[in-house]
């Protein structure tokens, strides 16, 4: 049996995936964040059921990525049972996806979720007059608190039937509808959708697109909008025979404070400030700890073993790489992802797209643009497949550049361990600053030369909503996790090859080579190029690196200041790590990728030749 | 050649092998089409310039893919309306399908004028799928292609606060999540806030939807009365 999870974006599909098989998957409060399919297996009754978390959309009839997912996986029959998760207190919005998921009759049933937050508002929802009305199985539950959750396994695979919904359309669309099954032969679903200007039968295209002409001209209004319309209405009456509402306190809305102008934009600008800093000084400080302990208890003891040097070497190795790893996994990204999943728990991420949608135009792009920035300071990997939360090319070829160079948190290590540590901390945020102001200026001219038409933000605001401890942490764990999973490997192999490398003494033929670059033009000492080099594989590993290289961690003993100063910067600016380049390459192609990579080598050496000049 | 006339062409050459179960010869052609033979010889070598059609040894004119895919096309198209037509007419559903269906020709005043409206906009379906595959929605900007109907005043065009009654959506690319969102025709709505530069968050099924400035002037409503 194959059961999916179909549902509006927000509406807990995820959440009630996660309870009912026990696996990981995120949970997020901006619409789209789960875009591909999860599947889970479970037991029940010793017959293996098979579990899909679908992509929240709001509609069948459109052809962003997931809704076409979400058709195809409904026509080609992807599923035994199609279990309809709606959010209680927006039923009426909610009901309008069930009625076109029922067209397309798949065997279903109805969770009512979130009605924990439905009576908070003093709505009553009556089950068994909205279950008459649909004709499937109705369970009411909250899947934050667990409530019914156990009831959909046995209902969905006992009780599911075709829903019985039939929507009144307007009577030329009914007409059509019969005259396309009568000359054409096709079944009423692919019939609206063709309507509508969506499928790949031309001849069916054709003459839908004949007829919708008609109608539109009749009506003074296009077929999309009177479907829509019909639709609508048709919820609007079940919703108004099922739920109850007890006038109940208005709660104080927040909103208005979060979303004006003021005091919205400096709410917004201090979250996102707390949000750096509390991850740069809480970050630091565990690092601190964690190196130490490290350093004493693994290192020292391995190192006292005194095996042959080429393994001697390997091993070091091995362990460096563990504890850069867990010196910026724990500290950085773990302390920031909380403050993200705070964010977006909360629901306030929405409330940011909207308040930066106006300077996210002048840049050439809109609102929702700021969550894959935000996402960048934590780690570009996600950040980057967040994109698609943007829907034109153009669109994703500015924000990607621009999240590239967004100080992710291995940059924030290499800031925080050389500048702030050997420099200063005012130094520190000096290059946030600049890379703050490069930032700026290529998004300006990005937005000038990059073709493609502007495309503007539609976005449902989430509700507000106290976040929950428990949840927090398991969406920070899983994350942390997942980075765990792509950067351990890399920085132990590359780390691992490092070693060699210098036990075999080719580093220094490749510092060499590159001396008139490091040397003259960045006035660095020689050794700082293969520290870049590494850079390249995981942006901290050009400290450690550095580090290992320079003989001492006491960074300050051997550069002097602008030299610590220009290496940060240019290793923070220069070229993204691999992973990042992989994920561009794939999310984008080859062309941004190696544009994004040239673009970024060019930006760190030009800067870090400029500092040299300027401060030598 | 017009577009117009080149469907009308392979329409016929569809229809008279469909009814024959062979290839027209050219004169043959001329009579289904009612016009002279010269002038349908010169247009014939035009479809065949086209790759539409090509004229085998005995004369007759023979579809190639290309052709016989319009054809069927056309051939569908006005079946299907004419159908739709009917059944609006209200004549008994199955009788008036089979009648409308196979008299291509000879159907009501109002069926054939507004069989010319269509004839004269094939011209903008044929430009449609030029760009093939249908840009998604998502990649078309909003402006354009307006709704030339509608004339009621973009909601950027109120004030937060304001109760107003939605109206019709310009444009179609945004107009497809604004319609699923339940900005549909009819629907009342309040603007929640407006920021100066006339971003909006406007409520609507106890939901609040964010819009940038161009989505909202995008949004036809008129004030609640
Ligand atoms: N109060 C309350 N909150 C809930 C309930 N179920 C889920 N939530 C919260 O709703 C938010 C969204 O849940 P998700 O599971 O990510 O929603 P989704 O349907 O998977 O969303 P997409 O993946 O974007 O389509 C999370 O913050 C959950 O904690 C519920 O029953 N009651
Ligand atoms: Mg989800």
């Amino acid at each position: 049996m194959k059961i999916a999870l179909l549902g509006n974006p927000g509406v807990g599909k995820s959440l009630i995936f996660n309870q009912l098989t026990g696996l990981g998957v995120e949970v997020n409060r901006y619409p789209g964040s789960s875009v591909e399919l999860e599947c889970g297996n479970v037991c029940y009754k010793q017959e293996k059921t098979e579990i899909v978390d679908l992509p929240g959309i709001y509609s069948l009839d459109g052809n962003s990525e997931e809704e076409t997912l979400v058709r195809t996986f409904l026509t080609s029959g992807g599923a035994d049972v199609i279990v309809a998760v709606l959010d209680a207190t927006k039923l009426e919005r909610n009901l309008y996806l069930f009625v076109q998921a029922a067209e397309f009759s798949p065997k279903m049933i109805a969770v009512v979720n979130m009605i924990d937050a439905a009576e908070r508002q003093g709505m009553h929802i009556d089950a068994e007059s909205l279950s008459s009305h649909i004709g499937v199985p109705v369970i009411l539950a909250a899947a934050s608190e667990g409530r019914n959750i156990d009831r959909i396994l046995p209902v969905a695979l006992g009780q599911a039937t075709p829903a019985k919904v039939h929507v009144p359309y307007d009577h030329h669309i009914e007409a059509a509808l019969k005259s396309l099954e009568k000359t054409i032969g096709t079944p009423m679903h692919t019939n609206l959708l063709a309507l509508q200007g969506t499928g790949d039968d031309t001849v069916l295209l054709d003459a839908a697109g004949a007829i919708a002409q008609e109608i539109g001209m009749r009506h003074r209004m296009s077929v999309g909008q009177i479907i829509a319309t019909n639709r609508h209405n048709f919820a609007r009456e079940i919703t108004a025979s099922v739920v109850k509402r007890t006038a109940q306190k208005k709660p104080y809305d927040l909103d208005s404070l979060l979303t004006r102008s003021f005091p919205g934009i400096p709410i917004l600008c201090t979250i996102l400030f707390l949000l750096l800093l509390s991850v740069f000084m809480i970050g630091s400080w565990m690092e601190e700890i964690i190196v130490t302990v490290f350093t004493t208890s693994v290192i020292a003891p391995f190192l006292a073993l005194g095996l042959p040097p080429l393994w001697n070497q390997i091993g070091f190795s091995v362990l460096i790489a563990l504890q850069a790893g867990l010196g910026i996994a724990f500290p950085f990204i773990f302390t920031f992802y909380i403050g993200l999943s705070l964010l977006e728990d909360t629901g306030y991420m929405t409330r940011a797209a909207f308040l930066s949608d106006r300077a996210m135009h002048r840049i050439g792009l809109h609102g929702e643009a700021i969550i894959p920035m935000v996402i960048g300071f934590g780690c570009t990997v996600p950040a980057i497949m967040s994109l698609r939360l943007l829907k034109t090319r153009r669109e994703q070829t500015i924000a990607a550049i621009l999240v590239t160079m967004i100080p992710c948190s291995a940059r924030t290590v290499v800031i925080a361990g050389i500048v702030a540590a050997f420099v200063g901390i005012f130094w520190a945020f000096s290059i946030y600053l600049i890379i703050f102001i490069l930032l700026i200026l290529t998004a300006v001219v990005l937005s000038r030369i990059t073709p493609g038409e502007q495309f503007g933000m539609i976005v449902e605001m989430s509700t507000l909503r106290r976040p929950q401890a428990r949840l927090v942490l398991a969406k920070s764990w899983l994350r942390i996790k997942e980075f765990l999973f792509i950067a351990m490997p890399v920085l132990i192999v590359t780390s691992i090859l490092l070693g060699l490398f210098q036990f075999f003494g080719l580093t220094e033929l490749f510092e060499q080579l590159v001396a008139p670059v490091t040397v003259t033009l960045l006035g660095l000492p020689g050794y700082a190029s293969t520290a870049l080099l590494f850079g390249v594989f995981r942006k901290e590993l050009a400290f450690e690196t550095l580090a290992v290289l320079a003989g001492t961690a006491n960074l300050g003993m051997v550069m002097t200041s602008v030299q610590l100063y220009t290496f940060a910067i240019v290793s923070v600016l220069f070229v993204p790590c691999v992973s990042t380049i992989a994920v561009l390459y794939r999310q984008l192609g080859a062309r941004i990728a190696i544009i994004t990579s040239l673009y970024t080598v060019f930006l760190g050496l030009i800067i870090g030749a400029i500092i040299n000049i300027l401060m030598k | 050649m017009q577009p117009s006339l080149r469907e009308d062409y392979l329409e016929a050459v569809q229809l008279f092998s469909n009814k024959n179960a062979r290839f027209p010869l050219t004169e043959e052609l001329a009579a289904a089409l009612s016009k002279p033979v010269p002038a349908v010889r010169s247009d014939i070598e035009k479809l065949v310039s086209g790759g539409d059609v090509i004229i085998v040894a005995e004369g007759s004119i023979t579809l190639t893919a290309q052709g016989k895919q319009t054809g069927t096309c056309v051939m569908k198209k006005h079946e299907t309306l004419q159908c739709f037509l009917s059944e609006i007419l209200g004549m008994d559903s199955h009788r008036a399908s089979d009648e409308a269906c196979t008299l291509e020709h000879t159907v009501s005043d109002e069926t054939i004028d507004r069989l010319g409206k269509l004839i004269g906009t094939h011209e903008h379906h044929r430009h449609q799928e030029k760009g093939k595959h249908r840009t998604p929605a998502g990649e078309r900007a909003c402006k354009g292609e307006t709704d030339e109907y509608c004339e009621s005043p973009g909601i950027s065009d109120f004030s937060e606060g304001d109760e107003v009654v939605i109206q019709c959506i310009h444009g179609r690319a945004c107009a497809q999540r604004l319609l699923d969102l339940g900005l549909v025709p009819g629907e009342h709505a309040t603007i929640k806030r407006k920021l100066s530069n006339g971003a909006l968050v406007v409520q609507v099924k106890g939901c609040d939807v964010a819009v940038s400035p161009e989505i909202a002037s995008a949004i036809g409503v008129e004030r609640l009365p």
